[in-house]
């Protein structure tokens, strides 16, 4: 074990492994060299302590058979993150109190929006005592190596859950005791229940006074048809049903099923960029072990690398030098960026190519909202350039390329996964990069086949020709299904709302007597703009919606350009279903008139499809502004006063001779 | 007299600028200079100031618009030979002008006074005998020239024959009567302390006194004011035959009674349409009577400009005395406390050194551009745009053209040749490719009248954004070398 006891991690992880090492009965697998715990708990730069002795974890303890690998998937809000952190307390992974809450969720938009953006794994050792006896019925108590895999719950990172799903073998599904079963438990469940996963139950937040436990067991025998005996209760608030947990994981989820024997293949589950150490890579183990220093190839990109660091996360970096099958840990490979790590890429040991089928499942990342990025201010270009690369070092599915605008100068187009994605994107910006940004309405993309037979997939309206050489034969849109889960008292005005946005229902049914669940197919871009809120608003907060990807759809699609004194602007025009551009032409006509000030001269705001002008409204000329009063010499204030109107003026965008203020790009976010 | 010392209009204005050694030391000590270094309005600042202002805060009460630096005496108050806050107050004002440095204290003729002007509050209210002796302080400390432009504001109710008499006498030979409007009811709303009476006495007694050169001012934009109104106060006022009209438009201001009950373009005031309308009515009719419109608010028969408003639109130093006032010094501006007591400790410090209301080490060139444009864009005249290359380099003023173009096809602003001719756009831009070309044909820019006028803040602004973002100014200066 020699190899084994080569330095690691920081003294705050070795107190971790103190701590375990206090109340957990692990001692024994634990090989601690002179356990000098020298209180410098405060220490936590982990290359400061490379050369520190201190315990290391053998890993080749954990067979297959005493691993397990799980996730928890819930609907936002229902206490993923709460139970998880209960988790790795009651394990020791990290100290009770310690930390801050949410352990998992390290970016500061997961913690303010209270979800999961990316995928994070953590590995706990915990001792299964069988009914407070070390032999009972022959079977040994032992201690088990567990990984949790937390997963985004959003639609938007489906994908990568499908990937982090795939590296599990069961799930603890989470609902609320006074909630019950929403639209992301819907989705959630099936995405594991397709997946063939052991689904276990648990119905959290019984301590709450409007908690119904019996109602949400009934809930989930009707739409999942999941028996209520397996239902485990629990307050990962106040601890109440927690110790049941573990030993339902242990009992309920199998082991890992991969050979030990068979080479080397490894599920890529998700990646990110360490500014000292370079891409680190989260990876599952699922056939062979993979050994520090072994030369490692990608199935996707054929790249090889070596294995230079490799560990587990417990709950941080912790290196052990080797990973074996069925187990979950880290590998820092010196790969340059996040891009050449694609999630759910095999990865293999390179002298074994011609053996290696990749597992199944890899797929590029695919961009269903697309976005021009601009900088609020023209010479921030170089400061937002350099803040969305370092963004995207850490985030690899957002695609990005270069846009320049008549109305908004140099910028970019981005591609994202969804919404959300998109949202967290623009937030990660301004909250990490301090970026100040335009965005100009998300699109979706669209396809359009020309008469000549060519295709253009359109991901920027304004790169769409407004009086195309070729006659359009066909325009096709991209659809979702989308899941509604509501009290049946607003059944009225959604199933209103879901019409407006073009819906076609495919289902509805009742959950029980109280709440409807309903499925529609939806144009993409129905939902893209506002759809969320306003159903969060005519339903009092109480619907929960969620959807997945479907397929492509035809669709009578127009481009819908807004003219200032004539000339369109780019970064205004969107692509709208006919049925709608009068009355989308017309608000955002109306709109714009109230955001655009009065300037020196008349300003026509027009919306047109191709050369039909459909809507228009003029602002009037300014004909005064405040004159000068008898001031005598003291200029002081005037000279405040027209600086306060050239910085106004300086924050506008300019589309021919017409100023817009940035507010103009807001507000068009918000017209359906 | 004054009428032939002043034409053409402003070339006996500006003293040929005669730089101190000092000044001439230091440019020399930062890079090799050149004539046109020591000649530009770089150093304009530290001409020797030939102009005063002078505060006298007095009111009887205070109008409803009036946020300036006052002090109300109280409405029966028009005779205020014994108050002791006017006593008082005369004396600490002219503590301050004793205690002022005189800036070419090496040179050793001093530059006497070409214009003063009593301002307020209501300086008409002061006794004679008081404002006699402000400027024997003046005379003895600086020198008064025997041309000066005295100027002095004079409301309706607050002098009679024998003030008006004794006020000439001491040398005052401009007034400027506080008008305001010619109808009773308005006078009233905005709290004048006069009637439509004292109004017609008092011009009365500027014509029998013999006052040659007078202005009435006259404030558009009052609340209820209509456009008959309006338009009868121009007739009256043009019927009254002044060398001199000063046209004010009403601004809302915070702390105001008015601030309090009104809000801009909302009734009663008038709209924005209306607002502009008057302007352009007093445009319209006082242009038709023969009066030149040479700024932004006056108007005035040929030759009878304000000298002393002048100084502060050509960007010239001035001297202030007094409550709030503000002066203009060696490039500095600056603003004496607006309160009673802070101000007679303003003066107790001048005159123990432990304060300069003059010196400023830091006059950056991008403030004085915008000074120089703000503050000649108000005028006729316009921005001289030969003079302001020479201060600011070719590469600004070829940023300027670019960026009121566009304005010139508007209608708001003009381009004038040498010979104030108005030079067309397409001259404009056919020069624009050739520097050279551009100078000689382009000599001024100004607003229109008045629909540039109408609109100067914002045309300002432009040149401020331009101003703004003009980096190589401090090697524009270097460039011509």
């Amino acid at each position: 074990m020699g190899f084994l006891r080569k330095a690691s991690k920081t003294l705050k992880q070795s107190n971790y492994v103190s701590l375990l090492f206090n109340f957990n009965p692990l001692s024994s697998r634990i090989t601690h060299e002179r356990f000098s715990i020298t209180r410098a708990l405060f220490c936590t730069q982990s290359r400061q302590n490379y050369t520190k002795e201190k315990a290391i974890i053998d890993l080749s303890q954990y067979p297959p058979e005493l691993v397990r690998n799980f996730s928890i998937i819930a609907h936002v809000d229902h206490g993923k993150s709460t139970l998880a952190d209960r988790l790795l307390e009651l394990t020791g992974t990290i100290k009770k109190g310690l930390g801050q809450p949410q352990y998992l969720d390290k970016l500061q938009v997961e913690r303010e929006r209270g979800i999961t953006v990316k995928a994070q794994t953590a590995t706990m050792f915990y001792k299964n005592i069988i009914n407070g006896d070390d032999f009972k019925d022959g079977k040994e108590s032992s201690n088990y190596l567990l990984n949790l895999i937390d997963t985004p719950g959003h639609v938007d990172f489906s994908y990568e859950v499908s990937r982090s799903l795939a590296a599990c073998q069961g799930v603890l599904l989470v609902v609320d005791a006074a909630q019950g079963v929403q639209a992301q438990t819907v989705a959630n469940f099936y995405l594991a229940f397709e997946s063939n996963l052991a689904i276990i139950p648990v119905i959290n937040k019984i301590d709450q006074p409007t908690a119904d436990p019996d109602r949400v067991k009934g809930q989930l025998k009707s739409m999942f048809d999941l028996d209520p005996s397996d239902a485990l209760l629990t307050s990962a608030k106040t601890g109440v049903g927690l110790e049941h947990v573990l030993p339902a994981v242990i009992e309920r989820i199998p082991p890992p099923p991969g050979k030990s024997e068979s080479s080397l293949r490894m599920l890529l589950l998700d990646s990110y960029f360490d500014e000292y150490r370079g891409v680190i890579c989260h990876v599952a183990v699922v056939d062979g072990a993979l050994r520090k220093g072994d030369k490692i190839s990608s199935a996707a990109t054929g790249k090889s690398y070596e294995a230079m660091d490799i560990g587990i996360m417990h709950p941080e970096l912790t290196p052990t030098g080797i990973l074996f099958t069925g187990q979950v840990g880290y590998v820092i490979t010196g790969m340059r960026t996040t891009k050449e790590a694609r999630i759910g890429d095999t990865i293999y040991h390179t002298k074994s190519t011609v053996d290696v089928e990749p597992l199944p499942g890899f797929k590029a990342a695919k961009h269903m909202v697309f976005s021009g990025l601009f900088p609020a201010d023209g010479s921030d270009f170089e400061a937002l350039s350099h803040a969305i690369e370092k963004l995207t070092c850490n985030d690899a599915s957002v695609s990005v390329t270069k846009e320049t605008s008549t109305a908004l100068g140099l910028g970019f187009r981005c591609g994202f996964l969804g919404l959300l994605h998109m949202d967290v994107f623009h937030q990660r910006l301004e909250q990490e990069y301090g970026a100040h940004i335009i965005s100009t309405v998300p699109t979706v993309p669209y396809i359009y086949e020309y008469s000549d037979g060519s295709k253009l997939e359109v991901q920027n309206p304004a790169a769409l020709p407004s009086n195309p050489k070729q006659r359009v034969v066909a325009c096709w849109e991209p659809t979702v299904i989308a899941t509604i889960v509501m009290p049946s008292e607003y059944v009225g005005p959604v199933i209103t709302l879901l019409s407006e946005r073009r819906g076609e229902q495919l289902e509805y049914s009742f959950i029980d007597s109280q709440r409807v669940f309903m499925k529609y197919r939806l144009p993409l871009r129905e939902i893209v703009i506002d759809f969320y809120n306003e159903l969060k608003s005519i339903t009092s907060g109480y619907a929960s919606f969620d959807y997945e990807d479907s397929d492509y759809q035809p669709s009578d699609l127009v481009k819908l350009d807004i003219l200032l004194n004539g000339q369109a602007v780019d970064a205004m025009a969107t692509i709208v279903h006919n049925s709608k551009s009068y009355r989308v032409g017309r608000e955002l006509v109306e709109k714009l008139k109230k955001v655009i000030d009065r300037q020196m001269f008349e300003i026509i705001i027009q919306a047109a499809i191709g050369s039909k002008i459909i809507a228009r409204e003029t602002v009037t000329a300014m004909r005064k502004n405040v004159l000068a009063k008898c001031y005598g010499g003291d200029i002081t204030r005037k000279k405040k006063l027209l600086e306060k109107q050239k910085e106004g003026k300086k924050r506008m965008k300019r589309v021919g001779s017409v100023d817009v203020p940035q507010e103009a790009f807001h507000e068009l976010l918000k017209v359906s | 007299m004054l009428k032939s010392t002043f034409t053409p209009i402003f070339c006996a204005l500006a003293p040929k600028p005669k730089p101190s050694t000092r000044v001439i030391t230091n440019t020399f000590s930062n890079s090799t200079s050149t004539v046109r270094q020591n000649s530009s309005l770089k150093n304009n600042p530290t001409i020797t100031p030939s102009s005063a202002y002078i505060h006298l805060p007095f009111c009887r009460k205070r109008c409803h618009y009036c946020d300036f630096p006052i002090v109300a005496l109280g409405s029966a108050s028009t005779q205020t030979h014994d108050d002791p806050r006017v006593i008082n107050y005369i004396q600490w004002l002219c503590r301050e002008i004793n205690a002022t440095k005189i800036e070419d204290e090496l040179d050793s003729a001093k530059t006497p006074l070409k214009t003063v002007f009593f301002g307020g509050g209501t300086p008409s209210l002061v006794p004679p005998s008081m404002v006699g002796t402000v400027l024997e302080t003046l005379k003895m400390k600086f020198g008064v020239s025997e041309s000066a432009e005295i100027s002095m504001e004079m409301d309706p109710g607050t002098f009679d024959y024998k003030k008006m008499e004794e006020m000439m006498l001491l040398g005052v030979n401009r007034v400027s009567l506080g008008v305001q409007a010619f109808q009773e009811k308005l006078l009233k709303s905005c709290g004048r302390a006069h009637g439509l009476e004292e109004v017609h006495e008092a011009i009365d007694i500027v014509k029998k006194c013999g006052v040659e050169n007078w202005s009435i001012d006259l404030i558009a934009s009052l609340p209820h004011q209509t456009s008959e109104m309006w338009e009868e106060s121009l007739r009256l006022a043009i019927e009254a035959r002044p060398t001199h009209v000063s046209v004010y438009d009403l601004q809302i201001e915070q702390g105001t009674k008015f601030g309090r009950l009104y809000s801009p373009g909302e009734f009663p005031l008038p709209s924005e349409t209306q607002s502009a309308d008057f302007y352009t009515m007093a445009s319209r009719m006082l242009r038709d009577a023969n009066y030149s419109h040479y700024e932004i608010s006056s108007y005035c028969k040929s030759g009878y400009e304000c000298r002393h408003n002048f100084t502060y639109w050509k960007y010239k130093p001035f001297y202030a005395f007094g409550l709030g006032s503000t002066s203009f010094i060696g490039g500095l501006r600056f603003s004496r406390p607006r309160k009673v007591n802070e101000y007679m400790k303003f003066v107790e410090n001048l005159e123990n050194g432990s304060v300069n209301s003059s010196i400023d080490d830091n006059i950056n060139s991008k403030d004085k551009a915008l000074d120089v444009v703000m503050l000649s864009l108000r005028t006729a005249r316009g921005l001289d745009l030969k003079h302001f290359q020479e201060s600011f380099g070719s590469s600004l003023v070829l940023s300027l053209v670019e960026v009121y173009k566009p304005y010139v096809e508007s209608g708001h602003v003009v381009f004038l040749d040498e010979q104030r001719r108005a030079v067309r756009i397409d001259d404009i831009n056919n020069s624009l490719l050739d520097e050279t070309d551009l100078e000689r044909r382009v000599a001024y820019m100004r607003l229109s009248d008045p629909n540039g006028f109408l609109l100067s803040n914002e045309l300002i602004a432009l040149a401020f954004g331009v101003i703004d973002s003009w980096k190589d100014y401090p090697s524009a200066l270097q460039e011509a070398t």
